[in-house]
């Protein structure tokens, strides 16, 4: 009876005999339920962890091929200004070349000279022998 | 504070420069050059330079030569009245910048990624392709060593003037740094290498001496021993020129001239009124043992002749004075001091000789050559060498001229110098080894015959007989030219008398003896003069010897009437001599007398032949006696000096 007019009045006794406001049983579900809950947020933490590290590591693999992307480009500009270089570069050698080839032939004039000297001197010496 | 506006012109003016005189202005107009004189009424030269516009100029104040420089990608060397000298290939780019070392012997070129060197005459140097962008500009320091370029790409470049090389005989010098030199030996490939506290800005390397200066000293190297030169301190920093001669050197620099023995003694220092010796180049300055010539700038017509030891102008101290101007002069190395000739080159490239000591009267300026570029004595003996717009000519004996003018075409060796392309430059005559620079700046080296020098050896210690056989042995016809007129000129008749027979020149054969068969010795000498064409030496000789018939007599036979008339009746001597002949002439030549002396004078005389050849007779008879009398007269007609 007592047990209604508690019921009534939303009080009850629990197994120890504590007075409660809730009802024992509401408030083991109501434990579960929070158990419960708890385990969710805990997963679902759990899965954000996983899910940023998941982002960091795209986004690594988005810089790493943003990088890969532009030394790819830089090195086909590279490539294709390579051939330029080179070009001006053979001009270059080209022109030094043209100044020593030059200069070779200076020095062959200068060589056909002094052989034709040598020559004469040669023949000179061999004049004042015959003659002497 | 502007003045006045020299020239106005649609285009914009990219580059100007001052003439040498300071009296013109060149600069650019598109691709044409101005030369635009101060005075406002004088005449502007105007000529299209290059096929693309302008960009740079410079004009040299020492050789005169103008630098262009543009957009068609070459540069041009001209001369200051428009001639072209000198047109580059056409390079990658066009050329942006152009300098002329202060001295005029070397220029730079600047363009896109090149900075070239070159000769005065064109031709390059070296080439360097530093990564510069285009050289927008190049200034050399005033020693002429260094040059700074302003760079496209923000920079300014720094280079240095090295791997100058000199060669005398067996030696070859090589600035390898810049305060190094290397020197080696040909023969025995030994190296040494000079070290200097200061930077090389000037060397020369002749006579067995190096000089080298540096921006403090002067350094003076024998060829025999490269461990001790002979250091001293100079005044003034900038030697712009050495020249050398056997016994001593010069040194120019910006205050003036200076003579040093090789020993480092300061000799003299000669100096003229309005002497300018930032513009002396070895064209307008010559040295010789003895001599100093140096060209005026102020007025080219004129030379002024120094006493090398004294520094004081030479005899009277007047100049040598020529009709045009002179672009190159050069004197001769050996002999002795009172046979020093100077050549040069006038602006009609015209070659005179003439003798620098000067005795009261004017010495003759006497053309040996025409066409000449270029010209050099030897070192060991005087022998001249030039060219001569296609030839290669050798004066063996350029004395030949004062003896006998007619000989000279037979003291001459020439060749055929074609091959050597425009404008070759005689560099040295060593020994018997020439040396030219072509155009394109290839050297070439030519041999000419060692017998002449022999020759002057034996002349000039008066070896007669070893010079005869010299000449016997080598059969050659300049041979005895050559020693026929060296003979004449040391007064060695029998020497002459064989050299002109074996060129078979049988008229001064003759005359040589008929003056061996003269009396007395002052009639010797002075036929002597009269064989040498000194005409009026000789009479002077003959009335200084009292010999007054003989000095009426050479006028006689040279048809030199009026003088021959005036000596007689100044001496009152063989008027009627005089007479007589000129009345055998006339009646020959089948004339009348028109001459009013002679008109005069034959009115009161009776023309006796015998009487004549009476007096003659004893004129000679006279003479005889005296030379007689006068013991020290040789027996031989050979009279040396």
């Amino acid at each position: 009876m007592a047990k209604g007019i508690l019921g009534d009045a939303s009080l009850h006794f629990d197994e120890l005999n504590k007075l409660r406001i809730l009802d024992p049983e509401v408030a083991q579900q109501t434990i579960e339920l929070k158990e419960e809950c708890k385990a969710f947020v805990d997963k679902i933490a759990e899965f954000q962890k996983i899910v940023g590290s998941l982002i960091e590591l795209v986004d690594q693999l988005a810089k790493a091929a943003e990088n890969e992307k532009m030394k790819a480009i830089g090195a086909r500009n590279l490539l294709k200004s390579i051939a330029k270089q080179r070009e001006a570069q053979q001009q270059q050698l080209q022109a030094l070349i043209t100044e020593k080839k030059m200069q070779l032939e200076r020095y062959r004039v200068e060589y056909e000279t002094l052989c034709k000297i040598e020559a004469d001197q040669n023949e000179f010496i061999d004049q004042f022998i015959f003659q002497k | 504070m502007l003045r006045s506006t020299l020239a106005q012109q649609g285009t914009p003016v990219y580059s100007v420069a001052w003439g040498p005189d300071s009296e013109k202005v060149l600069y650019t107009s598109g691709k044409q050059l101005i030369i635009k004189p101060l005075q406002p009424n004088a005449k502007v030269l105007q000529w299209k330079a290059h096929d693309g516009v302008i960009l740079k100029l410079d004009w040299n104040s020492v050789n005169d030569l103008i630098l262009s420089a543009g957009e068609d990608c070459k540069y041009k060397v001209w001369d200051s009245y428009g001639r072209l000298l000198y047109s580059s290939q056409p390079h990658d780019y066009p050329i942006t910048s152009v300098a002329w070392a202060p001295d005029g012997e070397l220029f730079a070129v600047g363009s896109f990624h090149t900075l070239r060197l070159c000769d005065k005459t064109g031709w390059s140097y070296a080439l360097e392709k530093p990564n510069t962008g285009s050289i927008f500009n190049i200034a050399w320091s005033i020693d002429g060593t260094q040059i700074a370029g302003a760079c496209g790409n923000g920079h300014v470049i720094f280079a240095h003037v090295v791997e100058q090389r000199w060669e005398w005989k067996n030696f070859e010098i090589t600035l390898t740094k810049r305060r190094t030199m290397e020197v080696r030996n040909v023969i025995n490939d030994a190296v040494d290498l000079l070290e200097f506290r200061d930077r090389v800005i000037k060397a020369s390397l002749n006579y067995g001496h190096l000089v080298v200066s540096t921006s403090l000293q002067c350094y003076v190297f024998s060829t025999k021993n490269w461990n001790t030169p002979l250091i001293f301190d100079l005044r003034e920093g900038t030697v712009s020129l050495i020249l050398q001669a056997e016994r001593h050197f010069l040194l120019i620099d910006g205050g003036g001239i200076y003579l040093y023995s090789y020993e480092g003694r300061l000799i003299s220092s000669p100096k003229f009124p309005g002497m300018r010796t930032d513009v002396l180049n070895a064209q307008t300055v010559s040295l010789s043992n003895d001599t100093l010539a140096i060209k005026d700038k102020a007025d080219e017509k004129v030379i002024y002749l120094f006493e090398a030891l004294s520094g004081k102008p030479l005899g009277d101290g007047k100049p040598l004075i020529h009709k045009t101007e002179i672009t190159e002069i050069a004197l001769d190395q050996k002999g002795i001091t009172n046979e020093r000739k100077i050549v040069f080159i006038d602006k009609n490239r015209d070659l005179y000789i003439t003798s620098v000591k000067r005795f009261g009267k004017e010495q003759k300026i006497i053309k040996i050559g025409t066409m000449a570029h270029t010209l050099a004595w030897n070192d060991t003996s005087n022998i001249l060498c030039g060219l001569q717009d296609t030839r290669f000519t050798v004066w063996y004996y350029p004395n030949t001229v004062y003896v006998d003018k007619d000989l000279l075409p037979k003291t001459l060796y020439e060749k055929d110098a074609s091959e050597y392309s425009k404008n070759p430059q005689i560099v040295r005559f060593v020994g018997n080894q020439v040396t030219i620079r072509r155009a394109d700046g290839s050297l070439i080296h030519l041999n000419i015959s060692p017998y002449p020098a022999i020759l002057h050896e034996y002349v000039s210690s008066s070896k007669w007989e070893d010079a005869v056989r010299l000449c016997r042995f080598v059969k050659d016809q300049t041979m005895w030219a050559c020693l026929a007129a060296m003979a004449v000129a040391n007064k060695d008749m029998t020497t002459a008398e064989i050299a002109y027979a074996s060129i078979g020149d049988i008229d001064k054969v003759q005359y040589i003896n008929s003056i061996k068969e003269l009396p007395s010795k002052e009639s010797r000498m002075a036929h002597i003069l009269l064989f040498s064409g000194n005409i009026q030496d000789a009479e002077m000789l003959l009335l200084q010897a009292g010999l007054i018939y003989q000095a009426i007599q050479v006028n006689i036979s040279l048809y030199n009437w009026d003088r021959a008339l005036e000596l007689a009746v100044k001496h009152k001597t063989h008027v009627d001599t005089v007479l007589g002949y000129r009345q055998k002439f006339l009646e020959d030549f089948g004339k009348k007398e028109t001459n009013k002396r002679f008109l005069q004078y034959a009115e009161g005389l009776e023309v006796d032949w015998d009487k004549i050849k009476a007096k003659i007779e004893m004129e000679i008879a006279k003479e005889r006696e005296r030379a007689a009398a006068t013991p020290a007269v040789r027996a031989s007609v050979t009279v040396q000096r």
